[in-house]
C-alpha cells in the first residue's frame, strides 16, 4: 500500500515530456536567437571593433568615453525628453480622445476610426508623409502663408531649434490613436452604476472623473505606461526617416546615435556600448515600474 | 481517447520535428562552412545603383551577359544607403555575394588590407583591361599587397551645373575665376534667384562635402587634401580654416533651403529655375527628365589661386569581388565582360549617358556635355575622387555633421572644426 502510494506520488510530480518540450523548445529558440546575440552584444561593448578586423578588448573604455561624449549627452537628454513629451502627451491626448469619443452617438465610429487610422500605417510611411509636409515648400509652410503667417515659415526639419519637436509630432499623431483605443476599452469596463450613484450624490463631472474614472482606469494605466515606455525607448524609425538625428545631432536619440555610430562610423564596439545603455535604461524603467505596480497590487 | 492521444502525440512529434528543422536550418545559415559550398551557378552581383535609369542599365548589361552563355549573373539591387552600411557585413560573411558595385582607391584599400577582396591581377593582363591608363591601374592596385583588386568601368565629373536657357534668360555667362563667380552670384541674386543650390538635406548631407573638397583642392591643392583626409593633417589647422574663409564669401548666395532638401529636390529646383547653379556630379542626370538633359551645361569650379595646380573631382566607379567567393572563375569572367567596351557602351546607352567609360575603345554618349566633361578631366593636372572615397565611409558622417553645422552657424566654425577633428580622430585611431 505504501509502495503504491509513493509510486503514485512520483507519477504525479513528474513533469510530462510534452510539457517539458513546450517549455524547453521555445527556451532553446529564445536562447539561440535572443539571449546569445544579447550576450554577444554585451561582449562587443567591451571591445573596439570596426566590423572587419577582430575586435580588441578595451574593458570599460567605451563606457568611460561616453562620459566625455557631448553627442551622447545630447542623445541621452533627448531620449529622456522624448520619454516625457512623447509619453506624457500621448497618454494625455489618448485619454482625452477616449473621454471625448466614449459616448455612443451617431457617426462616432467614424471619428474613432479616423483617430486610429495612423496606427495602421508603418512609422516609416508616416514619416515620409510628414517629411513631405515639413518640406520648405510643403503643406505646412504653404498653409502658414495662406493664412498670412509668412513669418512662421520654417525649414522645420533642418533647424536645430525645431527638428526635435517636429519629429515628435508624427510619432504622437500615430500613438494617440493607439492609446485612445486602450483607454476606450478601459472606460467601457467601468460600471455605469458608479456614475449614477455619483450623480445622485451631486458629484460634478470633474469630481466623477477624479474619483471614479481615474481610479477605475488604474489597470489600463499600467498597460499604457508599459507601452509608452517601450515605444519611447525603441523610437528610431520615425527619427531616422525624418532627420537621421540631425541637424548636427539636435534630434539625436540614443537609438539613432547607436545606429549611426555602429553602422555609419563603423565603431561597432562603441555602438554596442550604447545599446547596453539603452537596454539598462529600458529594463530599469520597466522593472522599477512593475515592482511598484506589483507592490500596490499586493 | 486512445486515438486522440495517438493523434496528439503524432502532432507534437511532427511539430517538434518542424521546430528542430527550423532551428537546424537557422544553424546552417549561421554556419561558416555551409551553403556557400556550391561553386557553380550564376555569379551574384550586388548593386547599389538603384535610381531607375541606372537600374535599368544594369539589368540590360546582366541580360546581355547571360546571352553569351554560361552560368550568367544574378543582379541584386540594394538601396544605396543600405548597401553602404551592409558592405562590411557582406564581405566578412562566410557566404558573401560574389561581385559588388563600389569604389577604388582608399575605399577598396580598407577592405584589401584585411584580405577581403579577390586578387584580380590575372584579369588585368587580359585584352579587355590591357589598354587601361596607368592612372587607372594605380587607382585599382592595393597599396598594401601590390595586387589589383578593382575593375573600373566608368567615371564621372563634378561641375557647376546650370540650364543654358536660364543663363541666357538672365543674361549671364560662365565664370572662370572666383571673383567672376561671386559677381555672377550677385547678378543672379539681384534677379530674385537663389544663386547656388545645394541639396544637403534629407538623406544626402554628403553633397556638402563636394564644396569642402573643391574649396580645399583650389586653396590648398589636391596633395594636401588627400593627406588631410588620410589623417596626416588636422581639421582645425589654419589651412582648413582658409577653406571656410572662402566658403564664407560664397555662403550668402546659397539657397536658404540648401540643408533642408535632398539633392534630388535641389536638382528639381535647378531645372525649374528656382536656383541658378549647383555643384553636383553627373549622376543626378539619372533622375532628370530626358528633355532637360539637352539644356544642361556646366562650368569648372572657379579657380581661386592660379598657383595651385588644377585638380578636378572625377570619381571612378566599378566592381570588386569578395575574396571568399566560391565562384572565382565565374567572377573573373563577369568582370572581364564588364571591363570590355561592349558592356560599358551598353550601360551608357541605357542610363542617362552622362558618365564616361573607362575602356579606351568604348564610345561615350558623344553629346556636347559629355565631350566637355571628358575635356575637363583630361586637362586636369590631378584628379581626386570624393570625400568618402579619398578618406573612408566611416569619416563621411563626421564631415556631414560639421558642414551642415557650419552652414547653419558659420560663426561657430572654430568649435566646429575642433569637434570635427575629435570625431575624425576616433575613426583614424580604430
Amino acid at each position: 500500500m505504501a509502495l503504491i502510494g509513493s509510486a503514485r506520488r512520483s507519477r504525479a510530480t513528474r513533469v510530462p515530456p510534452v510539457v517539458l518540450a513546450f517549455v524547453l523548445v521555445p527556451l532553446l529558440a529564445e536562447a539561440f536567437w535572443v539571449f546569445w546575440p544579447a550576450m554577444q552584444g554585451f561582449y562587443l561593448s567591451l571591445t573596439s571593433w570596426d566590423g572587419l578586423a577582430a575586435p580588441t578588448f578595451v574593458g570599460l573604455g567605451n563606457f568611460s568615453e561616453m562620459l566625455h561624449d557631448a553627442v551622447f549627452r545630447t542623445a541621452a537628454i533627448n531620449t529622456v525628453l522624448w520619454l516625457l513629451l512623447f509619453g506624457g502627451l500621448s497618454a494625455v491626448l489618448g485619454l482625452g480622445a477616449a473621454l471625448l469619443l466614449q459616448q455612443e452617438r451617431r457617426g462616432i465610429g467614424f471619428y474613432r476610426a479616423a483617430l486610429f487610422l495612423p496606427v495602421v500605417f508603418s512609422l516609416v510611411a508616416t514619416a515620409l508623409v510628414w517629411q513631405a509636409m515639413y518640406q520648405p515648400e510643403g503643406l505646412i509652410n504653404n498653409v502658414l502663408s495662406a493664412v498670412g503667417l509668412d513669418g512662421w515659415r520654417h525649414a522645420w526639419l533642418a533647424d536645430q531649434d525645431t527638428a526635435f519637436y517636429a519629429v515628435i509630432v508624427p510619432a504622437l499623431w500615430r500613438q494617440v490613436g493607439y492609446v485612445m483605443v486602450l483607454y476606450l476599452a478601459g472606460l467601457k469596463g467601468i460600471d455605469p452604476v458608479l456614475y449614477e450613484a455619483a450623480k445622485v450624490d451631486g458629484a460634478s463631472r470633474l469630481q466623477q472623473f477624479r474619483h471614479i474614472t481615474l481610479p477605475q482606469l488604474r489597470s489600463v494605466n499600467a498597460v499604457v505606461l508599459s507601452v509608452i515606455v517601450i515605444d519611447s525607448l525603441r523610437s528610431f524609425d520615425v527619427v531616422w526617416a525624418l532627420t537621421r538625428g540631425g541637424p548636427y545631432h539636435s534630434s539625436e536619440l540614443l537609438s539613432t546615435y547607436m545606429y549611426s555610430t555602429a553602422f555609419q562610423s563603423l565603431r561597432l564596439g562603441y555602438g554596442s556600448a550604447l545599446a547596453v545603455v539603452i537596454f539598462v535604461l529600458a529594463f530599469g524603467v520597466i522593472a522599477s515600474y512593475l515592482v511598484r505596480a506589483f507592490r500596490e497590487a499586493d | 481517447m486512445t486515438a486522440f492521444n495517438a493523434t496528439r502525440r503524432r502532432f507534437l512529434v511532427g511539430a517538434g520535428a518542424v521546430g528542430a528543422g527550423a532551428l537546424l536550418s537557422g544553424c546552417v545559415t549561421q554556419s561558416p562552412s555551409a551553403s556557400g559550398g556550391k561553386s557553380g551557378g550564376p555569379v551574384t552581383l550586388q548593386s547599389n545603383l538603384s535610381s531607375p535609369q541606372a537600374k535599368t542599365a544594369m539589368q540590360a548589361v546582366v541580360a546581355a551577359y547571360a546571352e553569351r552563355g554560361g552560368d550568367g549573373a544574378r543582379l541584386n539591387t540594394v538601396a544605396a544607403e543600405t548597401f553602404r552600411t551592409q558592405l562590411p557585413t557582406y564581405l566578412t560573411s562566410a557566404n558573401p555575394p560574389d561581385v559588388y558595385t563600389w569604389y577604388p582607391g582608399s575605399v577598396a584599400e580598407s577592405y584589401a588590407k584585411k584580405d577581403l577582396l579577390l586578387d584580380l591581377d590575372d584579369i588585368w593582363e587580359q585584352p579587355e583591361l590591357a589598354g587601361y591608363s596607368d592612372a587607372l591601374k594605380k587607382l585599382c592596385t592595393s597599396a598594401s599587397s601590390g595586387k589589383k583588386v578593382f575593375v573600373p568601368t566608368s567615371y564621372y565629373w563634378w561641375g557647376m551645373f546650370y540650364r543654358k536657357s536660364n543663363f541666357a534668360k538672365w543674361g549671364v555667362q560662365e565664370p572662370r575665376t572666383w571673383d567672376e563667380f561671386l559677381d555672377l552670384c550677385d547678378k543672379l541674386k539681384s534677379k530674385g534667384v537663389a544663386p547656388i543650390g545645394l541639396g544637403a538635406g534629407g538623406d544626402t548631407p554628403w553633397v556638402a562635402s563636394a564644396w569642402f573638397d573643391y574649396l580645399d583642392i583650389r586653396v590648398n591643392g589636391a596633395t594636401y587634401h588627400r593627406e588631410l583626409l588620410a589623417g596626416k593633417h588636422r581639421f582645425d589647422d589654419p589651412e582648413v580654416r582658409k577653406v571656410f574663409d572662402r566658403w564664407d564669401e560664397a555662403r550668402p548666395y546659397f539657397d536658404p533651403n540648401g540643408t533642408a532638401i535632398p539633392f534630388q529636390d535641389a536638382t528639381t529646383a535647378l531645372l525649374q529655375g528656382r536656383t541658378g547653379m549647383m555643384l553636383i556630379g553627373t549622376f543626378f542626370a539619372d533622375a532628370a527628365p530626358k528633355d532637360a538633359l539637352d539644356d544642361l551645361d556646366f562650368f569648372q569650379f572657379p579657380i581661386i589661386d592660379p598657383k595651385v595646380p588644377v585638380a578636378e573631382e572625377a570619381p571612378t566607379d566599378g566592381y570588386f569581388a569578395s575574396a571568399r567567393t566560391k565562384r572565382a572563375d565565374g567572377v573573373k569572367e563577369l568582370l572581364r565582360y564588364l571591363a570590355g567596351a561592349e558592356s560599358q557602351e551598353l550601360y551608357l546607352k541605357n542610363s542617362s549617358g552622362t558618365a564616361l567609360p573607362t575602356h579606351p575603345d568604348a564610345k561615350d554618349a558623344g553629346t556636347p556635355l559629355v565631350l566637355k566633361g571628358r575635356k575637363l578631366i583630361e586637362s586636369a593636372e590631378d584628379v581626386t575622387q570624393f570625400f568618402n572615397r579619398d578618406s573612408s565611409d566611416a569619416l563621411q558622417p563626421t564631415a556631414d555633421t560639421a558642414l551642415v553645422h557650419y552652414l547653419a552657424k558659420p560663426k561657430e566654425i572654430g568649435s566646429i572644426l575642433t569637434t570635427w577633428q575629435r570625431g575624425a580622430q576616433k575613426i583614424w585611431s580604430q
